[in-house]
């Protein structure tokens, strides 16, 4: 009997075989069927993703000649650290927050000693009350307004690390700077250190605007206007 | 570790890299190796009858990630990461279409294969096991189940889950504990 923890793990293990498994398919014909599909795709969203930038990048300040342009040709657009994925959404089920993979609080300056990218504060803002590293310092989050407002930098030199997926992005001007605004709630992956696509993390993201400048990507999440969300972002010092 | 073990992940290596460059063949051998592993893992960890489906999708997803495996894990645990976040979704996809959370979650382990050669007392206590496995909370589950009937290392259960190592070393020492006082407990409401 399991009177000690010993005992008890015997038992786990002995469990496995007991517990009826069926045997697996044999993968290989489909598995190569599969990554010969997704390589079509891929490469075309790639040089779909080329096209999107250039063109957005051309077309310079006529907005609702951009917004014709990526709703006609994309359905996959990207800033640096981040990659939205448009058409219908599928929400998580719970829309509470979760954190992204090891979390931790901590405060401004030893964030600004943690990372391997310039920590900027928005002016609009003032000083975060609430900072949080994620990620072996992937990830600086600053909380605003009882955490209704965030604002995620993170070392954006690497593949996509947040997923979105949101119906209506649309591209802004951030300065000189390429951004996106996702006027509505989106569904957010995070893809941590190993790779792995993180959908515990998913979580139901109010509206965002993402930009990138140099080497960071920022997200700023929770405040309702494009105009507000690009006051804050200007403001950043 | 064996000598064995050594020249699996040595051959795995070899064949990670072969497969990042693009050579399907060399996939395909990592493919037959570890899609029992991923298979049981699937099953074991709730997807049920879509098993297959999630190790055929996890597969899929597996290599066009590859040049995200940095390689300090191996490609098992690595692959078993997208394996349990596949079965994840599945989960949800599944919670949603019934309405009913509670429903996927009660189906998260296959069903006990009742063994003639033992006796019925044995059979009996392994039903509680498992019942009372079925009623943990998911995070406590998940790590039982890599640790002992996947048999995953410490290391390696952190690399599935996406935890940190202490966390996976507290998480299932509380779990142990949670499952431990609910069996005695039945006992002792039984006798």
């Amino acid at each position: 009997m399991a009177d000690r923890p010993d005992d008890l793990i015997a038992e786990l293990r002995a469990l496995g075989d007991h517990l009826d498994v069926p045997p697996a398919r044999d993968q290989r014909a489909a598995v190569r069927a599969g990554i010969a599909r997704r390589k079509k795709t891929r490469r075309w969203r790639l040089w779909l993703i080329g096209v999107l930038v250039s063109v957005a990048a051309a077309i310079g300040a006529v907005e609702p000649a951009r917004a014709t342009v990526v709703s006609a040709v994309g359905n996959l657009l990207r800033v640096a650290g981040i990659e939205v994925r448009t058409g219908p959404v599928t929400l998580p089920s719970s829309p509470s927050p979760s954190p992204l993979p090891f979390e931790g609080a901590t405060t401004l300056d030893a964030a600004r000693r943690a990372v391997r990218f310039p920590l900027r504060v928005p002016a609009a803002l003032g000083e975060p009350r609430e900072v949080t590293i994620a990620d072996g310092a992937r990830v600086v989050t600053f909380a605003y307004r009882d955490g209704r407002v965030r604002l995620d930098q993170c070392d954006g030199t690497i593949d996509p690390i947040f997923l979105k997926q949101a119906p209506d992005a649309r591209w802004v001007d951030v300065g000189a700077d390429l951004g996106l605004w996702l006027p509505a709630p989106h569904e957010v992956t995070y893809i941590d250190r190993n790779g792995v696509e993180r959908s515990v993390t998913a979580r139901l993201a109010g509206p965002t605007l993402i930009w990138s400048h140099s080497v960071v990507t920022y997200r700023l999440e929770g405040i309702a206007t494009l105009d507000e969300a690009l006051g804050v972002a200007r403001s950043l010092g | 570790m064996s000598r064995l073990e050594r020249a699996t992940e040595l051959d795995d290596a070899t064949a990670v890299a072969r497969a990042r460059a693009g050579d399907l063949d060399a996939y395909e051998v990592l493919v037959a190796h570890y899609t029992a592993a991923a298979h049981r893992a699937a099953v074991l960890l709730g997807a049920g009858a879509d098993a297959d489906d999630v190790v055929q999708e996890a597969l899929v997803k597996a290599y066009r990630q590859l040049s995200r495996h940095r390689g300090e894990s191996g490609f098992r645990p690595w692959l078993l990461a997208i394996v349990a976040n596949e079965t994840r979704n599945l989960h949800r996809t599944r919670g949603r279409r019934a309405g009913v959370l509670q429903r996927a979650a009660r189906q998260e382990l296959p069903a006990l294969a009742p063994d003639p050669a033992d006796t019925a007392e044995a059979n009996e206590r392994r039903q509680r096991l498992v019942d009372r496995l079925r009623r943990l909370d998911r995070r406590d589950r998940e790590v039982l189940v890599c640790r002992y009937l996947l048999d995953l290392s410490e290391a390696e259960t952190a690399v599935a889950l996406g935890w940190p190592k202490g966390t996976v070393k507290s998480r299932t020492a509380r779990a142990l504990g949670r499952l431990r006082d609910h069996l005695a407990g039945e006992e002792g409401t039984d006798g």
